[in-house]
């Protein structure tokens, strides 16, 4: 079973492997999440599917051996399958989800109970007024995502992040500022990108990080947040 | 064991004609936990430029149907950087090493060839250029590389086989790669998107749909050239690696189609092994029926 974050490939019947982020993995076979038009949703039941893995760095959540105490997951509403594994790994655990609009938001019941749901959205029709990034002034009526995240970050021993890459550099510098000196892996960040080979030799899923270029497949897909910082 | 550089004063001895493609491999070993590398002729390493490159921007995957378009920028540290990353896991693979330089200026080709002559196990260079550049360029690098001592391959674009073949054959080239992805042009899928407005992206074009194409460029071209000919586009079954060989190839590259079948490596070279050249009437072996 891959560690949450690592995934395996599998054949879906196109001329690429596809990456799996498998949820569970028990008697009954394996769970992943994918989303709408994937390619897995198109198999019929009891299709035999060949998968190559566990493959890939995931996310590192005890480096010094003891449980994690405060757990601390943002998630745009898209990529929030690929934190589902992380839900109940600490015995605190606080997810903030940001969508667009409300209805695009996951339902509360969806998730265990002992998990604490921030919600937020871009418009500010449902929970607090996004984007995750901004903090200061709202309208009436409504507050900022950003103060809320400001805060759960001085809160969290780790921080786990499943977002469109291109916002990461914003969110280090917020981790940055936040922490001062936060420890390497103290924030992680999941990046989702087209990983055709896995292995490290097709070089398309090459990313720009502080540590210059990095094949997401084999150094990732889960990077330390702060090696998105802007250099 | 077949012999791809035999007008070379070195020579480069393969024990089976099957390599991976450049550009499907990595830099190195990076497949070592999926294939027997013992039972390839030679490796051969990505695009490597003399100056550090970056990955290109923007999507560089798009697939459809049986086929996909790949666009990566040719991404490498540099040639300097790569052999200080690789030189150790090159002299200890169990095959010798071809490192693909892109040509793109001859001051670099004829720097860069002269480095890697003195490198642990790399046995040659194959020359990779771009499909814009021009006739004259491309001649002028091949040129280039004759300063080293390594023998030198050329991998020549689809759409330049009857312009550059025959110079490349009377210019020093030791073999040629028949040929590098033809280009080509996707539609970049937008579902689940709301734009209306599509996209698209250009790469190289990769799928079993070449490999009638190589056919045809290798069935026109094989007798024409008196040098080795490396087989490579589409290729995605043993008897596939078999038909090129038969058509004149001297030996076969996989491309991208490894990718998902890494597998295939193993298969195409546990059939070459087996392999004994069928005899004609006169006792010689038989080459291109077309």
């Amino acid at each position: 079973m891959p560690v949450p974050g690592a995934y395996v490939l599998a054949d879906l019947g196109g001329p690429l492997w596809e990456p799996l982020y498998p949820t569970l993995l028990d008697d009954a076979g394996l769970v992943t999440v994918v989303p709408p038009g994937h390619a897995a949703t198109a198999l019929l039941p009891g299709t035999p599917v060949n998968l190559l893995g566990p493959l890939g760095q995931g996310f590192r959540l005890v480096p010094t051996g003891h449980p994690l105490d405060r757990l601390l997951l943002v998630a745009e509403s898209t990529y929030l399958p690929y934190l589902r594994p992380l839900y109940q790994t600490a015995s605190s655990v606080a997810l903030v989800v940001e969508a667009t609009t409300r209805a695009q938001l996951p339902s509360p019941s969806s998730f265990p109970p002992a998990l604490e749901l921030i919600l937020a959205t871009r418009d500010g029709s449902a929970g607090y007024l996004g984007p995750l990034e901004v903090e200061g002034a709202a309208p009436p009526g409504l507050e900022r995502a950003g103060a809320r995240l400001r805060e759960l970050l001085t809160w969290a021993e780790r921080v786990c992040l499943a977002c469109d890459p291109g916002r990461y550099p914003a969110f280090a510098q917020i981790v940055q500022e936040t922490r001062l000196l936060p420890g390497s892996d103290f924030a992680q960040a999941f990046v989702r990108v087209p990983m055709p080979c896995g292995v490290g030799a097709c070089d398309v899923c090459r990313i720009t990080t502080r540590r210059g270029e990095q094949r997401a497949c084999v150094e990732g897909p889960v990077f330390d947040l702060l090696d998105f910082l802007a250099t | 064991m077949i012999e791809l550089a035999p007008k070379h004063k070195y020579g480069l001895p393969l024990a089976t004609p099957l390599m991976p493609a450049s550009g499907v491999f990595g830099f190195g070993d990076a497949y070592r936990d999926l294939i027997d590398l013992a039972l390839l002729g030679a490796v051969v390493t990505n695009p490597i430029s003399l100056r550090p490159r970056r990955a290109a921007r923007g999507q560089r995957i798009q697939t459809r149907d049986d086929t996909f378009v790949v666009h990566t920028g040719w991404p490498n540290p540099g040639l300097h950087k790569v052999v200080r990353d690789y030189r150790d896991v090159w002299s200890h693979l169990p095959v010798p090493v071809i490192v693909h330089l892109l040509a793109t200026q001859p001051t670099e080709v004829a720097e860069s060839v002269g480095y890697l002559s003195s490198i642990a196990n790399v046995a040659a260079v194959e020359l990779g250029y771009a499909t814009q550049a021009t006739t004259r360029r491309a001649v002028d690098c091949m040129a280039a590389a004759q300063e080293g001592t390594l023998p030198v391959i050329a991998q020549i674009p689809l759409e330049r086989m009857a312009a550059w073949a025959p110079r490349f054959a009377n210019h020093g080239a030791d073999a040629l790669t028949l040929t590098a992805p033809p280009r080509a042009v996707l539609p970049i899928s937008n579902e689940g998107l709301d734009s209306p407005v599509a996209h698209y992206m250009r790469g190289r074009l990769y799928g079993r749909a070449l490999f009638p194409l190589l056919l045809n460029v290798l069935s026109r071209w094989s007798d024409k050239l008196a040098l080795p000919i490396i087989a490579c586009g589409g290729i995605g079954s043993p008897q596939d690696a078999l038909d090129c060989l038969t058509l004149g190839a001297t030996a076969v590259q996989i491309d991208a189609l490894l990718w998902k079948d890494p597998p295939l490596l193993n298969r195409v070279g546990h059939k070459l092994r087996q392999r004994r050249p069928a005899p004609t009437a006169d006792g010689e072996s038989s080459t291109n029926p077309l």
